[in-house]
């Protein structure tokens, strides 16, 4: 099994989301800088065991997600999880994740923050609903988080799902992807630590990325 | 009966033509993640374009529909349809542009990996 960062100008805290991730017994571990402006890379690099790739353009969190899947088949994985970088999502939680993969009852198992949104803003409950109902209208299937990045996928899974959008679409296109191909996928609640500077990257990702997202979504189905 | 036909109308009908030719190719082609929503609303939108170019007289019952009637509406209609045009494919070279520009990246980014295996 490996696991996917994607990681755009975490500098602050990416060491210590990388040895929690460690402590917690998995070493597959690959990042992917996105072209950061900070020092993410460098430090990213100073952990041992860990794989780091970069962009040397900043090209959105759907393409570095998608690079680090790429870079995980090439490394012959089995299994594949994906996660923020920002410490939000707890490594404890991976062990629930992969399960259902495991045992072969899924092929696509996501992570979702709102089966139990406990010490969610309510504006990103807000926020996340509209983005279901988005996902289902032009996307076809309704679930309860489409824009969670915490989300664990089969070998055959990511053989067949090939996204082309790079930015904040990439989570919704993933499930008109699992739509599509009628992959077997499960949603698992999964623990979201909203600290103060993951907090911090969530407004600068806010109402405006939102828009751009829609705007996106709606584009790729007319052009 | 002798039917006058502008040079505007055939404009409009060779590259609506052209647009429904290319999105319907595609579609069978499985080409571009082409799907029937795709599709349908390339066919409504072009085809929308010339049954305005064939049918002017459509633009009467509009005109009537939206309360707005002058001639000048035409020139506005033509205007609008090729600044429309012009910005759907200049998006859509920008869009094509930045996907190749992450396969590049994708690549050198990818280089390590094939050199450690």
């Amino acid at each position: 099994m490996w696991i996917v960062l994607p990681a755009y100008n975490e500098e602050k805290i990416i060491h210590e989301v990388l040895r929690e991730i460690q402590s917690a017994g998995y070493n597959n571990i690959i990042v992917v800088d996105d072209g950061s402006s900070d020092q993410t890379f460098e430090k990213a690099k100073e952990i041992s065991g860990v794989t780091v790739l970069r962009h040397k353009l900043n090209r959105g969190k759907g393409a570095a997600t998608k690079t680090g899947i790429e870079a995980a088949k090439k490394l012959g994985a089995k299994i594949i999880v994906t996660m923020d970088s920002d410490g939000q999502h707890n490594p404890a939680d991976i062990e629930r994740l992969v399960h259902p993969i495991e045992n072969s009852h899924c092929e696509v198992v996501l992570g979702t923050r709102l089966l139990n949104p406990k010490g969610m803003p309510w504006q990103k409950i807000l926020a996340n609903k509209i983005g279901n109902l988005i996902t289902w209208y032009f996307y076809g299937l309704y679930v309860t988080d489409s824009q969670s990045g915490f989300r664990a996928y089969s070998r055959h899974a990511v053989e067949l799902i090939n996204t082309k959008t790079d930015r904040y679409e990439y989570d919704s296109e993933v499930i008109r992807e699992i739509y599509q191909y009628k992959l077997k996928y499960t949603e698992i609640p999964i623990e979201v630590r909203y600290t103060e500077y993951s907090m911090g990257k969530i407004q600068k990702q806010g109402f405006i990325n939102g828009l751009k997202t829609i705007y996106k979504i709606i584009w790729n189905i007319i052009s | 009966m002798l039917v006058s036909i502008h040079l505007y109308q055939i404009v409009i009908i060779i590259i609506s033509s052209v647009m429904i030719f290319h999105g319907t190719a595609n579609f069978f082609k499985h080409k571009d993640n082409q799907t029937i929503l795709k599709l349908a609303v390339r066919i409504i939108i072009w085809g929308g374009m010339v049954t305005v170019a064939v049918f002017p007289n459509f633009t009467n019952f509009l005109a009537k529909l939206i309360g707005i009637q002058d001639n000048i509406n035409a020139v506005i209609l033509t205007g609008f349809l090729l600044v429309f045009l012009l910005i759907f494919k200049l998006l859509s070279a920008i869009e094509r542009l930045e996907q190749q520009v992450t396969i590049i990246t994708r690549q050198e980014s990818l280089k390590d990996i094939e050199t450690n295996k």
